[in-house]
C-alpha cells in the first residue's frame, strides 16, 4: 500500500490489534483514511513519528515500510517475533521476505550452511534466531527495528525486552490475592484486542486450561456460537487418555459450537511430505499444529484463536520446576572447574549404556552453574558436547563459536526478571516460543490459509501481568487463567490437565524414521532419542522425501 | 555538522606503490579527503617517496621491517590524534585492533583478495571482528570474510574499486598503426604475471587462440605486464605454435596503457583469483568491451553482465568468437556507463557515507526522529 501522496509504501505481514484507537488518535490529528485496514495506520503512524511508532502498536506484525523521499528503508518485527521477517545483503542488494524459502526462491542467494544455523538446530530443535540454516539469509531478532539506505542495512536496534519489563514489574509486585483478579483482567482485555476482525475467529480448543479459559472469555467477551476445533486421535477413542470428550464438556460449557477432527495414523505418514515441504526452517515440531490447522480449513476458518504461550507465561513446563531446581542442587558443584567434564567421561567410559541412554543426565554437572546452562540442559536436543558425533566436526566447533549459546541465552536474561518463574518464562519465550512454536504456527498456519492468534502471547498483556508473576507459585498462573471466565473452567479439566495427555504422534514418527534394530529386545526409547533421530529425518529432508541439505565445512 | 576525524592508515603502500592495492589506498585516501576527513597519517611498509599526495594526506617513511613498522605505528598512534584507524591489508589487523583500543578509536579493516579469502590466523580472525567496519572490494570477497569472521554482516560493507579519470576513449587507430597490428582482432591482457598465483588467465586465452584462428579470426594477443611468470607463459606460446599471434609488451607507462586500451578489440582476463579486477574498468572506461570469468570479483567489475560478459571457462572460445563476431559497441556509451557506477564521482560518495556510519549515533539515523516535515501537506486538514 502506498501513502496517498505517493512518499511511502509498505508492505505488511500481521495484525495491528489496536488498530481502531490508534485510527481514531491519528484522524482527531488530521490523518485521512481511505481504507478500513490496518496496513493504512502503518503509513500514517510512521509519516508522524518515525521509528518511535513501533511502541504504539499491539499486535504481531513483520513490516517494511520504503521512503520514496529519502530512499531509505525501515522494517519492524513485534516484540515476541510473532511474524517471521527474513533479511539477505549480498553487499550489493538487500532483499526481505516472511520466508527463507521465498529468499532463496529468487535465486541470487548461495546456499553455504550457516554453521550457527545448524548448531542450533541441533541443540534446541529449531533454528535460533538471528540465523537460518544459510550464511546468507538472517533473520530481523524479534522485538527489533532496521534501517537501510544507500550506505547498507544498519545493525537491528531493540525496541522492547521481556527481561526488561518483567524486571520492572518484579520491583513492584503486588500481593498474591491480587493476581487472580489481575489475570482475569488482562486475559479479557487480551481477548477483546484479539477478536477484532471481518470474518469469523474460531478457536484451537484441547482439553487443557489454556483454551478453554480463552474460550471462556470469548463468550464474556460477548461471542456465542464460537467453533472450537479439537484434535484427537484415532487410536486412543474411548481410553482415557482421548482429550475430545473433556474438550466437548468445556465447548458445552461455554456454549460453542464443537468440531472433532479425529486423526489417523495413515493420515499422519499420508501428509508428512507435505508436513516437510512446508516447513521453512526445520523444526522437530508442529506436526500437531499442522494438523488442526488443517481441521480449521475443513470447516472454513479464516482465523483463530490458540492458547499458545499460556505455559511460557504462568509456569506450566516442567522447566519452571526443573530449571531452578537443577541450579540450586548442581549449581555449587558445577562451579568447580572440569568436574562435570571429569564426571561426563568418567562415565562414559565406565557406564557406556548409560550415557548413551541418558546423555543429558551426564550434563548435569557441567552445565547447571548458570540459568542459561540449566535451561539448555532441559531443552537440549543434543548437548554441545555431543555435537560432534553427529556432524562434521569443523562445523560443530564454528557453529558454537558463532551461535555462542550460552551467551546469547544469558544475554536474554539481563536485566535480571527478578524471580525464578520470570526468569525461566523468559528464558521460554524467547527461545522455544520464538524459535519453535510461533515458527511452527506460521508455517503450519500458512500453508492452510489459516491466520493463528495468541492472546496469550501479547506485550501488552505481558506489561499487565509483569508486577504479578513473581508471586505466582506452583500450579497458581494456571489456577488463576482457569478461573478468569466469569463461567471458570470446569474443576475436572484443571485437575485432569496437571497429569496431561498423551499424543501418539511421538510413537508414528518413531514407526517412520525408527530404529528397528535397536527396538527389538530393549527397552522402549525415550522420547528424547526419538526427537534426535526425527531431527535428523527433518534436516535430510525427510525419511520420505529425497531434498537432501549438504554440510560441509567451508 | 559533520565531524571531521583523524585517520591513521596502515598500509603495504599507497603513494609510489605499485598494483591494486596501492592504486585502490590512494583513491580511498583521496576520496576520503574530499568527504571531509581532516587528516590522514599513512605509515607504508614499502614506498619510501611521498610526492603527489592531496592536502590532508601525510604518508611517513615506511619501515619494511615487521617490528620497527609496529614500533613506528605504536608511536605514530601516541603522539597523534587519532580518530580512526584504518588497516589496509588483514595481516595489519591485530597491531592495528591494538592501536584501536589504546586509542578509543574506530576501525576500519580493508579487505581486497586473495588475501581475505582463505581463514586467517586466529589473532587476524579476532582482530577482524573487532572492527567497526569491515571494506571489501567485491561480493565475493565479503562472502569469503562472513565465511570466517563471526561478526554482524551489516558491519561488512562492499566498496568497489574505482576507475581513474585517465583512462577515457579516443580512436585507437593510430596506436594500432604504432603496434603494426592493423586489421588484426586484438585481444588484450593487463596484469602481473606471478608464478606463484598464476589465476589471471593467461594460460586460457593462449589455448584459445588456434581455435580462434580456425574459426576465421586474425588473432593478435596482446599481454600487458611483468612478473616471473612471463618466461613459462612464451614457452607455452612457443609450444603452442602461435608465437607469432602473442605480444609481450613487459610494463608499459601510463599514456601506452591509455592507448593500448583504446586498440584493443576485446579486453579478455579469464582469472579466477579477481579480489574486484580494475583492469575490466579500466578497459570499458577506455571504450573497450571486456571479457571475464563469472567468478570471484571479476562478475562485480563486469557487473553481472551489464557493463562487462562473463562466461564460464569451457565457453572462453566461443564467447571471444561471439563478441569479436559483433559489432563493437559505441566506446562513449560503454564508458559513460561504466563511469557512473564506478567513477570517482560514484567512490566519493562511498567513501562519505562509509565516514558518515562510522560517526552516526542514533540521532543520527534519519529514523531515529522524525520531524514534522514527513507529514505531506495532503495529509493535513
Amino acid at each position: 500500500m502506498t501513502s496517498e501522496d505517493g512518499r511511502f509504501v509498505v508492505v505488511f505481514n500481521g495484525e495491528i490489534y489496536n488498530y481502531p484507537q490508534l485510527r481514531t488518535e491519528l484522524e482527531t490529528d488530521g490523518a485521512r483514511f481511505r481504507t478500513t485496514s490496518d496496513t493504512e495506520v502503518l503509513l500514517h503512524l510512521y509519516a508522524r513519528h518515525g521509528a518511535e511508532m513501533v511502541h504504539r502498536l499491539r499486535g504481531m506484525f513483520a513490516f517494511a515500510i520504503w521512503d520514496q523521499a529519502q530512499h531509505c528503508l525501515f522494517l519492524a518485527r513485534d516484540p515476541y517475533g510473532i511474524k517471521p521477517l527474513y533479511t539477505a545483503n549480498d553487499g550489493w542488494t538487500f532483499r526481505f521476505a516472511s520466508q527463507v524459502k521465498a529468499l532463496l526462491a529468487g535465486g541470487h542467494l548461495s546456499r553455504d550452511p550457516e554453521p550457527a544455523g545448524v548448531v542450533g538446530f541441533h541443540l534446541f530443535g529449531s533454528v535460533p534466531e538471528p540465523f537460518t540454516l544459510y550464511r546468507d539469509i538472517r533473520s530481523l531478532p524479534a522485538g527489533h527495528t532496521q534501517f537501510v539506505n544507500a550506505a547498507g542495512p544498519r545493525e537491528p536496534k531493540s525496541f522492547s525486552n521481556l527481561a526488561e519489563l518483567l524486571a520492572k514489574g518484579a520491583a513492584n509486585a503486588v500481593p498474591v490475592a491480587e493476581i487472580s483478579e489481575r489475570v482475569r483482567a488482562a486475559v479479557l482485555d487480551s481477548i477483546r484486542a484479539h477478536s477484532l476482525a471481518d470474518v469469523e475467529v474460531g478457536i484451537f480448543l484441547s482439553a487443557g486450561v489454556d483454551s478453554g479459559a480463552l474460550l471462556g472469555c470469548m463468550r464474556d467477551a460477548g461471542q456465542r456460537g464460537v467453533r472450537a476445533i479439537t484434535l484427537a486421535f484415532e487410536e486412543f477413542r474411548g481410553t482415557s487418555e482421548d482429550e475430545a470428550p473433556l474438550a466437548a464438556r468445556v465447548s458445552d460449557h461455554y456454549g460453542a459450537h464443537h468440531i472433532v477432527r479425529r486423526l489417523s495414523q495413515q493420515e499422519f505418514v499420508q501428509d508428512l511430505p507435505a508436513i516437510l515441504d512446508a516447513m521453512d526452517q526445520p523444526s522437530i515440531d508442529g506436526v500437531n499444529t499442522w494438523f488442526v490447522s488443517k481441521a480449521a480449513k475443513e470447516a472454513g476458518l479464516k482465523v483463530v484463536i490458540s492458547g499458545l504461550g499460556g505455559d511460557e507465561l504462568l509456569g506450566g513446563y516442567p522447566s519452571f520446576a526443573d530449571v531452578p531446581r537443577w541450579r540450586r542442587r548442581f549449581g555449587a558443584l558445577a562451579v568447580v572447574p572440569g568436574l562435570g567434564l571429569f564426571a561426563r567421561t568418567l562415565i562414559g567410559r565406565v557406564a557406556p549404556a548409560f550415557s548413551h541412554a541418558r546423555p543429558k543426565a551426564l550434563g548435569l554437572l557441567e552445565h547447571s552453574g548458570t540459568w542459561a546452562g540449566a535451561y539448555l540442559l532441559r531443552r537440549g536436543l543434543f548437548l554441545p558436547n555431543e555435537l560432534p558425533k553427529v556432524m562434521d566436526p569443523e562445523i560443530a566447533r564454528e557453529g558454537m563459536r558463532r551461535l555462542r549459546p550460552l551467551r546469547s541465552l544469558g544475554a536474554s536474561l539481563k536485566p535480571d526478571p527478578g524471580s525464578d518463574l520470570a526468569r525461566v518464562c523468559v528464558l521460554e519465550s524467547v527461545h522455544y516460543m520464538r524459535n519453535q512454536l510461533l515458527r511452527d504456527a506460521d508455517w503450519a498456519g500458512m500453508a492452510h490459509s489459516l491466520e493463528i492468534r495468541v492472546p496469550l502471547v501479547d506485550f501488552t498483556l505481558l506489561g499487565k501481568l509483569a508486577s504479578s508473576i513473581p508471586a505466582i507459585t506452583k500450579g497458581a498462573g494456571k489456577a488463576a487463567l482457569a478461573a478468569a471466565p466469569m463461567m471458570p473452567l470446569p474443576n475436572e479439566v484443571v485437575t485432569r490437565a496437571k497429569s496431561g495427555f498423551a499424543v501418539p504422534t511421538g510413537a508414528w514418527i518413531n514407526s517412520v524414521v525408527g530404529n528397528a534394530s535397536s527396538s527389538i529386545g530393549h527397552k522402549p526409547e525415550s522420547k528424547g532419542i526419538v526427537s534426535r533421530r526425527w531431527s535428523q529425518a527433518v534436516l535430510n529432508g525427510g525419511p520420505l522425501t529425497k531434498r537432501p541439505l549438504e554440510v560441509h565445512a567451508s | 555538522m559533520k565531524p571531521s576525524p583523524a585517520m591513521l592508515a596502515l598500509v603495504t603502500d599507497a603513494y609510489r606503490g605499485r598494483g591494486g592495492i596501492a592504486q585502490y589506498n590512494r583513491d580511498f585516501f583521496e576520496a576520503l579527503a574530499e568527504a571531509g576527513l581532516l587528516s590522514i597519517t599513512v605509515l607504508p611498509r614499502q614506498a619510501p617517496d611521498s610526492s603527489g599526495m592531496p592536502e590532508p594526506v601525510e604518508q611517513l617513511q615506511a619501515r619494511p621491517g615487521r617490528i620497527a613498522y609496529s614500533v613506528a605505528a605504536l608511536r605514530t598512534a601516541l603522539f597523534r590524534i587519532v580518530d580512526v584507524v584504518f588497516c589496509g591489508h588483514l595481516f595489519m589487523a591485530p597491531l592495528a585492533a591494538l592501536i584501536a583500543r589504546l586509542k578509543g578509536a574506530k576501525l576500519i579493516i580493508q579487505a581486497h583478495g586473495i588475501e581475505a579469502w582463505p581463514r586467517p590466523s586466529r589473532i587476524q580472525r579476532m582482530a577482524t571482528e573487532r572492527a567497526d567496519l569491515v571494506l571489501c572490494v567485491s561480493r565475493y570477497t565479503r562472502a569469503a570474510v562472513l565465511s570466517w569472521a563471526a561478526i554482524a554482516p551489516d558491519r561488512v560493507l562492499v566498496v568497489p574499486n574505482t576507475v581513474r579519470e585517465v583512462f577515457t576513449p579516443a580512436d585507437g587507430s593510430a596506436q594500432r598503426v604504432a603496434l603494426g597490428v592493423e586489421g588484426k582482432r586484438v585481444l588484450l591482457t593487463v596484469g602481473r604475471m606471478d608464478s606463484r598465483e598464476r589465476y589471471k588467465g593467461h594460460d586460457r586465452v593462449i589455448a584459445a587462440i588456434p581455435d580462434l584462428v580456425a574459426k576465421g579470426h586474425d588473432i593478435c594477443y596482446m599481454v600487458v605486464g611483468e612478473g616471473d611468470d612471463r618466461a613459462r607463459l612464451e614457452a607455452l606460446v612457443r609450444n603452442a605454435g602461435v608465437s607469432d599471434r602473442v605480444r609481450f609488451l613487459g610494463d608499459v607507462g601510463l599514456q601506452s596503457l591509455i592507448e593500448i586500451y583504446r586498440a584493443a578489440d576485446l579486453f579478455v582476463m579469464p582469472s579466477t583469483g579477481e579480489g574486484f579486477g580494475v583492469a575490466f574498468l579500466e578497459a570499458m572506461a577506455s571504450g573497450t568491451p571486456a571479457l571475464g570469468l563469472a567468478t570471484a570479483g571479476a562478475k562485480d567489475a563486469l557487473a553481472d553482465g551489464e557493463l562487462g560478459t562473463s562466461t564460464s571457462e569451457a565457453e572462453l572460445s566461443v564467447a571471444i568468437s561471439r563478441l569479436l563476431h559483433q559489432a563493437k559497441p559505441d566506446s562513449f556509451d560503454l564508458a559513460r556507463a561504466v563511469r557512473a557506477r564506478f567513477g570517482r564521482e560514484k567512490f566519493v560518495a562511498m567513501a562519505d557515507q562509509v565516514l558518515n556510519r562510522l560517526t552516526e549515533r542514533d540521532s543520527d539515523n534519519p529514523n531515529a526522529v522524525f520531524g514534522e516535515s514527513l507529514i505531506s501537506h495532503a495529509d493535513r486538514p
